[in-house]
């Protein structure tokens, strides 16, 4: 199965994204074409060594490397990235200085062909231009809102008021007349505070009903109020490092598992160890939205120096806050929904791979977890486990779904001990 | 009634005081006494109003609801390098050894998230089989205790080791300079590699000398060994072994050389079936009643000064049958039980074990004589194989103190002892300390020797540090760390190394020393790294014990090609892994390479091997016994009014845990008595003398004076039926003064008594003097609490009625069910309320869990309870609560005195009522049978605590478990009221953080311990045994993930698992073919209460004595 988190669905309101954060990127269309491709290539070929600025990452950086390599250089880069080790051994003094300074590690032959050696270094030349951060993400936000609906109805709701109100005008009027008519003395005035006890003290049914409507709803609201403590589901704190889900399980396609190791081995599905991290940004130096400042939050925590490739002595563990809590007294464990349930990680987290700050999407209350006990068949073809147990319960439950549930799922001490 | 013996818990319900009948009528013993326990003195006086109590009321909720609207920030903070064998949430094993100068064991170690958090045994040891005592049970607790010294000291102040081994450096320079003579004295070194470094250190200086003390010694077992066959060692029993066993004043199950190897040869041979009806005979001559003795077939008590007579009209009856002749000796009243003992040891020669705990040279001479009579040794005693764990030498530590007195010491170092503690203030060891110039000790505490040391360089907690261990010939043993020191500590060995200018870490030395000397013993692997990795992953080597050195050329010459890794390696620290990366592929090439070779040389050692033969000597004693039995003849012929036995309890032991809350509230197997030590005294003699023989909770016993060789104590008096007339019993291992906060102050230094004769320790005093009445205490003891109101809930039978009829006294229950006018008698199993025909009940499709309970096995050791205790984070409530009959315990054993009484119907027939007719029975407790019941939630599938739960807080799952949901609790204690075992455990407190149960819960260091996949309780809900469902579910998971059936013996619950005697069986029974499935269709079977018909998933077998005379075999 897939444990991928869900990745967006291409729906209308979503292919336009991207067209509205190009435009507000400002982003020229005219090197759109190659410079994109070229993009491409490079983080999947050359980021892992080279970055495009001045830093070294294995490599060297690649900032204005059309204009230090010997000329022609498209050609002499073309055969460089092809094989290195033939342009060094052909005895190519450029190369020769290159590799020497470079720890005398060559860089291995890369399959790309000419066109895509071009567009990757149009990409050099010329990276996208990108604005700081604050405004990416607020334009992200604001685009997905759905501003159609609440205006609907606040014009809907002023048609009615405009109704109601001609409506009562045209009442009092008539009552008006009608009373003119009969000669009939004005109806009492309820006015001011005075007033509203007069009315109160002559109907006074009218007033037992409200009050009867308010105990009724205001007890509901607290019972309501009260449920809901403890209940943190939208909680989406702020994290020591502005990690984004979106880039990492979304834009970049990265599995769940291949961070969060022990879910399917443990109880916890494990917040991944710097180390982790570190196996793709000792490589990608910068972040496409945040740049470096986040990135060097990790390098801090590991005590690492980008300049020499070095950890040293004294690494700091990152804080992260937790965002899905269980109390003490529940026990949960990843590996059973996830390696024998086969659950989805998106049942429980959500759409995870559109989250730049992740949140609780779902209210983890026991309620909540026995619905989906409920709800959910086991599957338990394939699974020697189960075999026995299967037959007994297919005889017993004839053409009924086996649920969690129907197998002892909701008894007390599956998750209390 | 077919059962003739009654039973009962103790003297109170033998007596069926008024209060005792008023106690039995309730669950909770008590009417809420939180101000007794709790309140300040004027607490009566204040009061609050209503107006205040509605104001905090209105405060409290509005604070509790303003503080729930606040999400609460937890954070998680994940590793920065994770180490590849550590998965969050899952355990890690390692597998260890215990090995403390006393015990020895081989043990797992779980740990999670890198803190040790339980200890099981080690199946693959062949002396300790995966068994464990309730001391290494709760050793994993001690390394959490806060009393621990977190670095160095120099005269009472915390220091730095530069600074401390500079100083003990330069004073060593100068004594060494003046020729000043150097001391060692540690506890009995099992570490062959400690030894070489104590050897080194002893190089370096001259004049060094190594003292080994054992706080209990068995220096008389060496002494007569030297004697009698010139081989001054303690040797290896084999009591599987022997058909007919005989023990004086040895408690071998509970403390003797090495109880839990002892338990596991005792328990194989009692286990009885109808394939092999057949059992060992014991004898035990003793004079408290011990573990060991309550599990014997005849036990016969006796005055200290009457065991070594007893031991020589032994050896006068064999010598008799063995038409020798004996030496002269007095008739005493167990002449006739040792007749018989006699008669049964000479029918079965050779395979038979006579053992003695007396630490007296003459007695044991007699017994070695005994044993060479009986043509035991090479059969059952095994001469060629030491037992390391014990070489103290009591007459060195006499000399070196008074060495130490005539100013001869310059430099004292103190390793593993206490002896101001465990040795008697008469031989002024404190004083003479002060006249050692340089004095170290490496005390984990400043206990009270370590208090008047100069340094104390703190040694590590044995799972923060490398070692090894050698118990007994052959047979190896790693220790390695678990948890990175939690202190700024270093080891002994690391010290000693340091200062005999040897820098290499003691990792790196052991290994070395594993290259060098043990590694060119085996032949099973061909290079050192493997050898290395396999050693530490089963923790134990085992060698023939006179394997020699086998020639290894291949091997070195691969070793050589990696000893260039390996020496990278060893320098690194401590926790350095050698597992991993490289250095694995570096081990697998030359393997590969000289891959023919190997195989070769495989066949040469084979042939090596099979020339070794293991061949026991069998010994004969040749010596003139006429000495040896003047010497007893002389010393028993003076005795006082009271005699005294000083003895080891089983969770105490010789006190060097004594900080352990764990160990000081398991209530003692016998007396059930936690939190204490204190005489045990004849009933029968404390009616004579006046004294309180009624233990209860209000009820304080008296205290009076025992002095013994002018050393006067204070001492509590219990009564213990079995205690001989005339003598009194005390445990070592209490008073302590400086060891923590849990021990100090608890209990009185039974080491105080200790006197030395013939230049032995002696447990015992032929002359004590008993004060009467100074005073009253307050003993807490669990024995009166959950009453058995008189109900038959063990089932006895003995090895000749067992023969005749497997069924034998298991009495069936049956009930009357009326069927229209006519009453039929139905088995109480058979009735069912729930479930008809057409509604079968609630069924188990799946797992049905069950447990079954070998009365014949359990020896009472009490090890489940704290196995229990720290698997399940059951909580210390201290003795106090206790008293109140509060303890938290989720198993207990139930302790029953039986005594043979002609019947009820007799009783009647007498004119004697019900009360008059146990009265009746009061004359035989004086040496009473006594049964261990191990008594826990018994899982019933009709619970009758489920049916009266008002919030369902407590339910049935679908695999037959009791569950007890804590979060629904709101504590209405119905269910324990319900309960008939009475099992139900209420948290009257919050045990957590409250520092009025200071204990290890209440600070960071001790919760350290606590079990994660446990929920802690809080106040206010009941709990009980779980029978370990997160073990269960866990084992589940395991198979689901697998993708396979369960297999039996995969989920084991913690009680089941520690077992050293695998009295308990725990297993699906809806799996035909697994073990305890196979024990439920024994005839032994039976539940407890089975009349009740509440269908428990936990069922006992009989117990069977061999106590007819013997069998035919």
């Amino acid at each position: 199965m897939d444990y991928m988190c869900q990745k967006p669905q291409p729906t209308k309101r979503l292919t336009l994204l991207p067209l509205i954060i190009l435009f507000v990127l400002n982003i020229t269309f005219s090197f759109a074409g190659d410079t994109e491709k070229g993009e491409k290539l490079f983080k999947q070929n050359c980021a892992s060594c080279h970055s495009i600025g001045d830093n070294k990452v294995i490599g060297p950086g690649l900032k204005g490397v059309m204009d230090r390599v010997p000329k022609p250089a498209e050609a002499w880069l073309a055969k460089w990235v092809k094989n290195s080790r033939a342009v060094i051994a052909s005895g190519d003094a450029y190369a020769v200085k290159v590799f020497n300074d470079n720890g005398k590690v060559d860089m291995p032959a890369q399959a790309v062909s000419d066109e895509e050696i071009k567009a990757i270094f149009e990409y050099v030349q010329n990276p996208p231009v990108k604005k700081e951060t604050p405004g990416d993400q607020a334009s992200g936000t604001s685009t997905q809102k759905d501003e159609g609906s609440p205006t609907l109805l606040i014009i809907v709701g002023l048609l009615f008021l405009a109704l109601f109100f001609t409506l009562r005008t045209v009442q009092k009027s008539l009552g008006k007349i009608v009373r003119e008519k009969a000669g009939l003395a004005e109806p009492v005035k309820y006015k001011g505070p005075s007033g509203v006890l007069l009315w109160m003290r002559t109907h006074k049914k009218w007033v037992a009903v409200i009050l009867l409507f308010l105990a009724g709803w205001g007890s509901r609201a607290a019972w309501n109020g009260m449920y809901a403590i403890g209940v943190y589901q939208g909680y989406m704190p702020e994290q020591p490092i502005f990690f984004s889900h979106k880039i990492h399980a979304g834009q970049n396609g990265i599995n769940c598992v291949y961070c969060h190791s022990s879910v399917e081995k443990g109880k916890v599905s494990g917040v991944p160890s710097v180390n982790v991290c570190m196996n793709c940004h000792k490589g990608i130096q910068e972040g496409a939205v945040t740049g470096k400042t986040e990135i060097a939050k990790i390098y801090a925590a590991a005590d690492y120096d980008v300049n020499t490739q070095k950890y040293g002595p004294n690494p700091k563990p990152i804080k992260w806050v937790r965002v899905h809590n269980l109390p003490d007294f529940a026990y949960f464990n990843h590996s059973q929904h996830v390696k024998v349930g086969q659950q989805d990680c998106a049942n429980c987290h959500g759409p995870v791979a559109t989250m730049d700050t992740i949140r609780q999407v779902s209210k983890l209350t026991m309620g909540w977890c026995i619905d989906c006990h409920n709800k959910t068949e086991v599957k338990m073809e394939g699974n020697k486990y189960y075999e026995e147990l299967h037959a007994k319960l297919k005889e017993k439950f004839k053409n009924q779904p086996i649920t969690v549930s129907k197998m002892g799922g909701i008894e007390c001490g599956k998750c209390h001990y | 009634m077919s059962n003739k013996k009654i039973y009962w818990k103790g003297l109170e319900d033998l007596n069926n005081s008024p209060s005792f009948i008023k106690s039995t009528q309730q669950e909770f013993a008590e009417e809420v006494p939180a101000e007794n326990f709790l309140a300040k003195e004027n607490l009566g006086e204040t009061s609050t109003p209503r107006r205040d109590f509605l104001k905090f009321l209105g405060f409290s909720v509005t604070a509790a609801s303003l503080a729930a609207c606040e999400t609460p920030i937890r954070n998680v903070i994940p590793y920065v390098f994770k180490p590849e064998e550590i998965t969050p949430g899952i355990a890690s094993w390692y597998a260890s050894t215990y090995s403390d100068g006393n015990d020895f064991c081989s043990v797992l170690v779980k740990t999670r998230e890198g803190r040790p958090i339980k200890i099981e045994g080690n199946k693959y040891s062949s002396i300790t089989k995966g068994g464990t005592n309730a001391r290494v049970q709760a050793s994993v607790l001690s390394l959490y205790d806060s009393a621990r010294l977190t670095g160095p000291t120099a005269n009472g102040t915390v220091t730095t080791w530069q600074v401390s081994d500079k100083a003990i450096g330069a004073k060593l320079d100068g004594i060494a300079k003046a020729g000043g003579n150097i001391r060692v004295l540690t506890s009995s070194i099992t570490s062959p590699s400690t030894k070489k470094i104590v050897g080194e250190f002893a190089a370096k200086y001259a004049n060094v000398k190594h003292v080994s003390y054992d706080p209990v010694s068995y220096s008389a077992i060496i002494k007569a060994n030297q004697e009698s066959f010139e081989t001054p060692i303690v040797p290896t029993y084999m009591f599987d072994k022997a058909n007919v066993i005989v023990g004086f004043g040895a408690d071998f199950l509970a403390n003797w050389v090495s109880p839990i190897e002892f338990a596991k040869q005792y328990s194989k041979n009692r286990k009885v079936n109808k394939e092999n009806a057949k059992m060992s005979r014991h004898f035990q001559f003793e004079s408290t009643l011990s573990i060991t003795g309550s599990n014997a077939d005849v036990r016969e008590g006796l005055k200290p000064s009457q065991v070594p007579v007893a031991i020589v009209n032994l050896y006068n009856n064999i010598a008799k049958l063995a038409g020798k002749s004996g030496v002269s000796s007095k008739a005493i009243d167990a002449d006739k039980q040792l007749a018989k003992a006699a008669k049964e040891l000479w029918e079965n020669k050779g395979k038979s074990l006579v053992v003695c705990g007396v630490n007296d040279i003459a007695s044991q001479l007699f017994v070695n004589a005994i044993n060479s009579m009986l043509n035991n040794y090479g059969a059952t005693i095994n001469l060629d194989v030491s037992d390391n764990t014990k070489q103290g030498d009591d007459a060195e530590v006499v000399s070196l103190i008074e060495e130490m007195k005539g100013g001869k010491v310059a430099a004292l170092f103190l390793y593993n002892v206490n002896p101001v503690y465990s040795l008697p203030a008469s031989l002024g060891f404190a004083d003479a300390l002060k006249k050692v110039n340089l004095s170290v000790s490496f005390a984990d505490r400043a206990d009270e020797t370590a208090s008047l040391v100069q340094y104390i360089c703190p040694d590590h907690h044995y799972l923060e540090s490398w070692g090894d261990a050698n118990p007994r010939k052959g047979h190896y043993a790693l220790i390695q760390p678990t948890i990175f020191p939690l202190f700024n500590t270093r080891s002994f060995q690391e010290s000693m190394l340091k200062w005999a200018g040897n820098n290499t870490n003691y990792q790196a030395y052991v290994k070395k020393y594993w290259r060098n000397n043990i590694f060119p013993l085996q032949s099973a692997e061909m290079f050192f790294e493997n050898f290395w990795m396999k050693s530490l992953h089963d923790g134990i080597v085992e060698l023939p014990p006179d394997a020699k050195p086998i020639q290894k050329m291949m091997a070195a010459a691969a070793d050589t090609a990696m000893a260039a890794t390996v020496a990278d390696v060893d320098s690194l620290g401590v926790l350095a892994d050698e597992n991993k990366g490289p250095l694995q592929k570096v081990v697998d090439k030359p393997k590969e390479a000289v891959g023919l070779k190997a195989e070769t040389a495989t066949t040469a050692k084979g042939v090596a091997i099979a020339g070794v033969t293991v061949s026991f000597n069998t010994n004969l004693f040749s010596k003139d016994l006429s000495s040896a039995a003047g010497t007893i003849s002389k010393a028993s012929s003076s005795v006082g009014v009271f005699e005294i036995t000083l003895y080891e309890k089983i969770g105490m032991g010789n006190g060097n845990q004594a900080n352990n809350p764990w160990l000081l509230e398991m209530p003692d197997p016998i007396s059930k008595v936690t939190w204490d030590n204190y005489i045990t005294m004849s009933p029968k003699q404390m009616q004579e003398l006046g004294l309180e023989t009624f233990l209860e909770k209000e009820v304080d016993v008296d205290v009076v004076e025992v002095t013994v060789n002018g050393v006067k104590l204070p001492l509590p008096v219990y009564p213990q039926p079995g205690q001989p007339y005339g003598t009194v019993g005390l445990a070592l291992g209490y008073g302590r003064t400086a060891a923590g906060k849990a021990a100090n102050g608890v209990g009185q230094n039974a080491f105080q008594f200790v006197s030395i004769a013939n230049g032995m320790m002696m447990y015992t005093s032929y002359n004590a003097q008993v004060s009467a009445s100074v005073g009253k205490h307050a003993l807490a003891a669990t024995q009166t609490h959950h009453t058995i109101m008189g109900r038959k809930i063990v089932q006895e039978t003995t090895l000749k009625e067992y023969k005749k009829n497997p069924a034998a006294g298991n009495e069936k229950i049956y009930l009357s069910i009326k069927n229209g006018h006519e009453h039929t008698k139905v088995l109480a199993e058979d009735v069912d309320l729930w479930a008809t025909k057409e509604n079968p009940g609630f069924d188990k499709p799946g797992l049905f869990w069950n447990m079954s309970i070998d009365l014949n096995s359990c020896i009472g050791c009490g090890n489940c309870v704290v196995s229990c205790q720290a698997e399940n984070n059951v909580a210390v409530v201290g003795k106090d609560q206790v008293r109140l009959t509060r303890e938290m315990h989720w198993i207990r054993i139930d302790r029953y005195y039986s005594s043979d009484v002609k019947n009820q119907e007799q009783a009647a027939e007498g004119g004697l009522g019900l009360i008059a007719g146990y009265k009746a029975m009061e004359a035989p407790s004086e040496n009473p049978q006594v049964v261990f019941q191990p008594m826990m939630c018994q899982h019933c599938n009709h619970a009758p605590c489920e049916t009266v739960c008002p919030v369902i807080a407590t339910t049935h799952s679908n695999e037959g478990l009791n569950q007890m949901t804590y979060n629904r609790c709101l504590g209405t204690k119905y269910c324990a009221n319900n309960c008939p075992y009475k099992v139900r455990r209420f948290n009257w407190y919050r045990f957590t953080e409250n520092s009025a149960f200071d204990f290890n819960m209440n600070d960071t260091l001790g919760k350290m311990v606590l079990n994660p996949d446990v929920t802690v309780r809080t106040r206010g809900v009941m709990e009980k045994c779980s029978m370990c469902i997160q073990r269960i579910q866990e084992g589940k998971l395991n198979a689901k993930k697998d993708g396979r059936r369960i297999k039996d013996g995969e989920v084991q619950v913690a009680c089941a698992q520690s077992c050293p005697t695998d009295a308990i069986t725990f297993g699906n029974v809806n799996d035909t073919e697994s073990k305890v499935a196979k024990i439920k269709a024994d005839e032994r079977v039976y539940h407890v209460l089975a009349e009740l018909d509440i269908k428990p998933s936990v069922f006992y077998l009989t117990k069977v004595r061999n106590t007819e005379e013997k069998a035919e075999a």
